[in-house]
Parts: structure tokens; C-alpha cells; sequence
């Protein structure tokens, strides 16, 4: 049943998600069509107004689909529609699995759309020299290689909102287990769960530093000259932490949800 | 099917915020039987009826439906009409359909497209461009389509004009499948009453009476509607 759920979950996103993917990609291309070598000040100016505009629709799309994934979690939880999905014949599992892989799914597929968009937009050698020369300035100062640094710091943001994301689902699922001012609740115990999981993530890594000296030293000391081994370290630790900590979420959130509903 | 019975409703209690909103509920019901589930508003017959379909966590008690507790067993053999439009308007009559195709194994797409062709409803309209009365006979169109052991239909007459009660209740009696019952909660007493085998009266949480339909008529002599009246009498 998990395959029908997400079939309906998916098709529920791409309804709300694709506007926003069409219009990145539709003024991405604008843009790219505008920067033409010769122009004059009007087509510069359409050209900074579609780059306002790509800019813009990224934005939309970061911030979209992590409304998105909540609305729909507590809309197919907790509201009208609530009263379909409590009854259809699949666990409390097989709901929350539904909902955590679509999440994932329109994560990653925002991701490359917003990718895509910029390399339409704004692709250029010279563009890429500067991107390129940047990364690799971080990267020999940090002593490591490019395709370390982007691969961690990709994984690391993904994770990062990704755990976000579920702690807004925590959220919801405990603050619609209150009487009165569900809404409000959820908000304050998903910021809450946020809290506790970052707090438990620095924890972690603060016991990790107790048995590597080069982590313990960025607890030490206030100056931003990070020792490569330690930035290694806390990435690759980090990295792993936030996976499992939203693996233990994903198993908090499933008890407390088989435990049962109170919808309105 | 051997002596289990279809629903049985052990010790059932609910409460919200310590105030207690069903108490002691004990029910039994069997096969084939057309339920009246009675009371005033705000008696209880909704919460109980949400508690039947795993959208309420009882406080405590036992509920049974074949001998299996809620879960995706019961689910299976209970088709269930709640009180609001709950189907997601964004959606096409058609998309809906498959829905309830995709995870209802006793769902007849046929006799569904059938019966809406017969209410004149176009399967290809989006449900936020239908009225809520035209939604009300899509939902009810959809649950009565599933083949399914126990019906449960919450105040199915609520928000349907007079003309159009009859054809409701026809629905109901035309469709569900005869080895089934079917659990009709309503204030609404007048209406139904020619379709129902048994009764039960809820007040305050509490069931009251639970009789057969025609004994009750026969020992108080007079119709369900009024003994209803008189027991609750404000």
C-alpha cells in the first residue's frame, strides 16, 4: 500500500510544486536569452528584472516545499482530509513512510531544478572561473579536494533542512494531540524538537571531542582558523549524526502517530 | 461467518480534557441488521461513531469488528460516511474514484460510475466546482459502492433538502449488501425510521435503549420518532 500512498502524495506535490519549477526554468531561460553580448539599457533592465525573477522563484521553490511538505502532512493527518486517510486500509507506518519519502523525493527533485536554473541563467566561463577559483581558494586553505568540500557541503545542508523538515512533522503530530490550540502548539513543539535535536547533535560532537583533540579545540577556542582535521571530522560526525538522529525522529514520530488520533 | 459478532463495543469510555463524553459504552450488533443510532445533538453518536473508525483513541475499552480490533483488518470491511465534505476538493469525481479503487479491493468502479451517471453528476468536474449537496451524493455514492460488512453513515440526511432524503435512504437500501448492516446516526428520526431494524438511543454519552425497532413500536405503541420525543423531552 506504501507505493498507492505515495502515488497520491507525489502527484499532490508535482499539482503544487511544478508552477514554481516551470517559472524557474521559464525566466532562467529568459535571462540567458536576454544577456546577449550587444543590448541596450532597456534590455538590461528586463534582464535584471528576469534575474529578480529566477531569484525569486528559487526562493519560492526552498521555501515552498518545505510549507508544502507540513501543509500536507497535517492536512492528510490531522484536517477534512483525515477522515479518508485514517480509513484507508494501511498502518500508521505506511502514512508516515509515505510522507517522509515524498519529502525526500521533492527535496532532491527541487534541488537539481534550482541547480539546472542557475546553470541556465548565469552559466558563463567567466562565471565559472569565479565560482571555481573561490571554492578552490576554501578548498586549499582547508586542505582538501573541490569535490570533497561541495559533496560535504551539499550532504551537509540537505541533511540540515531535511531534519528540519521532520521536526516540523514531530511538531504537528504532538501538538495535535493537545485539545485546544493545535496550530499553535504544533509550531512551539516543532521548534522545540528543533532545538532539542541540534542541542543533542552539539552534544554528540562535543563527546566526540573528548576523544579528538582537533574537535575539542574549535569548543576551546573563539577564533575562526579551523583546523583542517577538525573540519574533516566534524563534517563526515555531523553528516552522521543528522542521519541518525532522523532516523530516530522517523521512529519517535511512527510510535507517537500508531499510538492513535484525536481529529476534530 | 461463525456466532462472532459484526461489532461488539466493550467498557468504551472517552473523554476530553477529563470531562468524560461517552461512558461505559457497551454495543453489540449483528449481521444484516439497519442500526438507528439516536440523540440529541451533542449526545455522543459521533464520537462514537469516530472512535468505530480509528479517528478517535479511546480512553478506554475494546472495540471488536469481526474480532479484530481497529486497524487495517476493520478498515477493510468498514465503508464509512462522515458528517462533512472530507474528499480533497482539488480533485476530479474521477480522480476520487480511483482512490477509493486503488485501496479499497471491495470498491465497484462500475456500480459508482453507474450511479452517479443516474444522479446526473459528471465524473470529470472537480469536486470545488460542485455544490456541497452535490459533494454530500458523491461521497455517499462512493461508500455505498464499496462491498463492505459494516456501513457506517453519519448524519447522511444532515444537509440534504427533503426532496432528496427519500432518494438517500433509497440509495442505502438498494445498494448495501444484504449479509452487511448498516449504522445510521441521525436526529433525524422521521425520515428513517421505515428502514430500521434496530435502535439505539445515546444521551450524554450513554446508551439508553437498545431494541429491536418493531418491539419498541409494538410496547410503547407508538411510533420511534415519538417514543424518541418523549424520552428526551426538553
Amino acid at each position: 500500500m506504501l507505493n498507492k500512498l505515495l502515488k497520491y502524495d507525489l502527484k499532490y506535490m508535482i499539482k503544487n510544486m511544478s508552477i514554481f519549477y516551470i517559472l524557474a526554468i521559464f525566466f532562467a531561460i529568459v535571462t540567458r536569452l536576454l544577456s546577449l553580448p550587444e543590448h541596450s539599457v532597456m534590455i538590461k533592465i528586463l534582464t535584471n528584472i528576469s534575474s529578480g525573477c529566477v531569484i525569486a522563484m528559487i526562493a519560492n521553490i526552498i521555501i515552498n516545499v518545505m510549507m508544502r511538505s507540513w501543509v500536507r502532512f497535517r492536512d492528510s493527518l490531522y484536517k477534512d482530509e483525515s477522515y479518508l486517510t485514517h480509513t484507508l486500509p494501511v498502518t500508521k507506518n505506511e502514512l508516515y513512510n509515505s510522507k517522509f519519502i515524498q519529502t525526500l523525493v521533492f527535496y532532491f527533485v527541487s534541488f537539481i531544478i534550482i541547480l539546472i536554473s542557475l546553470f541556465i541563467a548565469y552559466y558563463s566561463k567567466d562565471n565559472w572561473t569565479i565560482i571555481t577559483n573561490y571554492i578552490r581558494t576554501i578548498t586549499i586553505g582547508l586542505n582538501m579536494t573541490t569535490s570533497f568540500f561541495i559533496t560535504m557541503a551539499i550532504i551537509l545542508i540537505f541533511l540540515e533542512v531535511f531534519n528540519a523538515i521532520q521536526c516540523g512533522f514531530l511538531g504537528i503530530i504532538l501538538g495535535y494531540k493537545m485539545n485546544n490550540g493545535k496550530a499553535g502548539y504544533s509550531v512551539l513543539f516543532g521548534f522545540i524538537t528543533y532545538l532539542i535535536a541540534q542541542s543533542i547533535i552539539l552534544l554528540l560532537v562535543f563527546i566526540y571531542g573528548l576523544f579528538d583533540p582537533t574537535v575539542m579545540e574549535l569548543f576551546k577556542t573563539a577564533t575562526i582558523n579551523i583546523d583542517v582535521k577538525a573540519f574533516k571530522s566534524l563534517a563526515i560526525v555531523s553528516s552522521l549524526l543528522y542521519i541518525a538522529i532522523i532516523f530516530i525522529m522517523s521512529a519517535v514520530c511512527k510510535k507517537e502517530l500508531s499510538k492513535g488520533v484525536n481529529i476534530e | 461467518m461463525n456466532n462472532m459478532e459484526l461489532l461488539e463495543i466493550k467498557d468504551l469510555n472517552k473523554s476530553f480534557d477529563n470531562k468524560k463524553i461517552l461512558k461505559d459504552i457497551n454495543l453489540t450488533i449483528s449481521n444484516g441488521k439497519i442500526v438507528g443510532l439516536l440523540g440529541k445533538n451533542g449526545a455522543g453518536k459521533t464520537t462514537l461513531i469516530k472512535l468505530i473508525n480509528d479517528l478517535l483513541t479511546p480512553t478506554s475499552g475494546e472495540i471488536l469488528i469481526n474480532g479484530n480490533k481497529i486497524g487495517v483488518e476493520t478498515k477493510k470491511v468498514v465503508s464509512y460516511l462522515p458528517e462533512r465534505t472530507y474528499l480533497n476538493k482539488q480533485m476530479k469525481v474521477s480522480e476520487i474514484i480511483e482512490v477509493f479503487t486503488d485501496f479499497y479491493e471491495n470498491f465497484d468502479e462500475k456500480k459508482a460510475k453507474k450511479l452517479l451517471k443516474d444522479l446526473d453528476l459528471d465524473i470529470n468536474q472537480q469536486l470545488t466546482k460542485m455544490s456541497k449537496g452535490m459533494q454530500e451524493k458523491v461521497q455517499l455514492v462512493l461508500v455505498m459502492s464499496r462491498k463492505a460488512d459494516l456501513y457506517i453513515l453519519d448524519e447522511p440526511l444532515g444537509g440534504v433538502d427533503p426532496a432528496t432524503r427519500d432518494y438517500v435512504l433509497d440509495t442505502i437500501l438498494s445498494n448495501f449488501n444484504e449479509a452487511a448492516s448498516v449504522i445510521i446516526s441521525t436526529h433525524l428520526i422521521s425520515d428513517i425510521e421505515r428502514i430500521l431494524d434496530e435502535v439505539v438511543f445515546i444521551d450524554k454519552g450513554k446508551i439508553v435503549l437498545q431494541s429491536d425497532a418493531d418491539k419498541l413500536r409494538n410496547k410503547e405503541k407508538s411510533s420511534i420518532d415519538e417514543i424518541f420525543r418523549r424520552m428526551f423531552k426538553c
